[in-house]
């Protein structure tokens, strides 16, 4: 039963994944396409998004196409202990798009990473500025991205 | 750029969760004051431009039970091309960069995200990377996530 719903699941998130469809009914379509129902459709989308397992049902920018041209990856080294409460602090900037802690290596301390997005340089590094002002850290590292070999987005 | 008022307004909306009832744009049109087929026909546009990449599930790879990670190696200079032909053959591989300390030197200068069914394909691909080209892959996996949510002000 299980593995059934999983397969239904997985049979929409394929089906959808490229795009949904640009219709006054777009979960009637989907529905259509798959052989299930437009309200199984609606209820199976908010299961996953209540799960988890889909993070939104929305819009992916092409950011540097509006503008955002500047993204830069910032380390930060930062003491265990720390590690809860500086985290909570960078993720409340709306520059910072993604927060994660990471494990270290021998050539490698940084274990905190922030991935700021903005229009120009100066608006990341500004950010960057006042999470050291408000963290009092100062062990990081700017990365700056020099080429883009490859970017898309999740699919499965 | 050659987005108007309506279309940023659209756009902003719809880096959030599209409504799920039976006429989400119909949904959006009251939420937003733009008529629901204006709506559809500027994502269609915006889509066609590539402003948009596409209005569709975002996918949580961890959740659905796969294993992911960031991955760092130092590529030689002159090595590059080929190192990132073979990274990029993954069809796991989401994003792959090239980047370089501004403040600081750093020891990796590639840097991309893959995810794979488990964590043995995951270990197993990554290993096939180190084999094909004879450089050390440092594998960075989330140990713990405060944000994720790409969303951007619209200007």
């Amino acid at each position: 039963m299980e593995d059934k719903k999983e397969d239904v699941d997985l049979k929409l998130i394929k089906y959808t994944q490229e795009g949904l469809p640009l219709t006054r009914t777009p979960y009637k379509d989907i529905g259509t396409a798959i052989g299930i129902s437009e309200e199984e459709v609606i209820q199976r989308l908010k299961n996953l998004l209540e799960t988890g397992k889909i993070r939104r049902l929305a819009a992916s920018i092409a950011h540097r196409k509006i503008g955002i041209n500047a993204n830069a990856m910032c380390v930060w080294k930062v003491p265990s202990d720390r590690v809860d409460e500086v985290g909570k602090i960078m993720a409340k900037f709306e520059e910072v798009t993604h927060c994660y802690e990471r494990p270290t290596y021998s050539d490698w301390e940084y274990n905190v990473f922030t991935m700021i997005h903005g229009y120009t340089d100066e608006e990341c590094e500004a950010v960057i500025e006042a999470i050291k002002k408000q963290t009092g850290l100062n062990d990081y590292v700017v990365l700056y991205s020099e080429k883009e070999f490859k970017k898309v987005g999740v699919r499965i | 750029m050659i987005l108007c008022d309506t279309d940023r307004k659209i756009l902003h909306r719809l880096q959030s969760n599209l409504p799920l009832e039976s006429r989400p744009f119909l949904a959006l049109s009251k939420e937003l004051g733009i008529d629901e087929d204006t709506i559809i026909e500027r994502i269609k546009y915006m889509i066609d431009n590539k402003f948009v990449r596409r209005l569709a599930p975002i996918i949580n790879t961890q959740a659905m039970g796969r294993e992911a990670t960031l991955a760092a190696i130092k590529v030689p200079e002159d090595r590059i091309e080929e190192v990132s032909e073979i990274v990029n053959k993954y069809t796991g591989v989401s994003h792959n960069y090239l980047r370089k300390g501004k403040n600081k030197e750093i020891p990796y200068n590639m840097w991309f995200t893959m995810s794979a069914k488990d964590d043995e394909e995951l270990r197993n691909n990554l290993q096939e990377i180190e084999d094909r080209t004879g450089l050390i892959v440092r594998s960075m996996p989330t140990v713990k996530k405060f944000k994720i949510g790409v969303k951007f002000k619209i200007y």
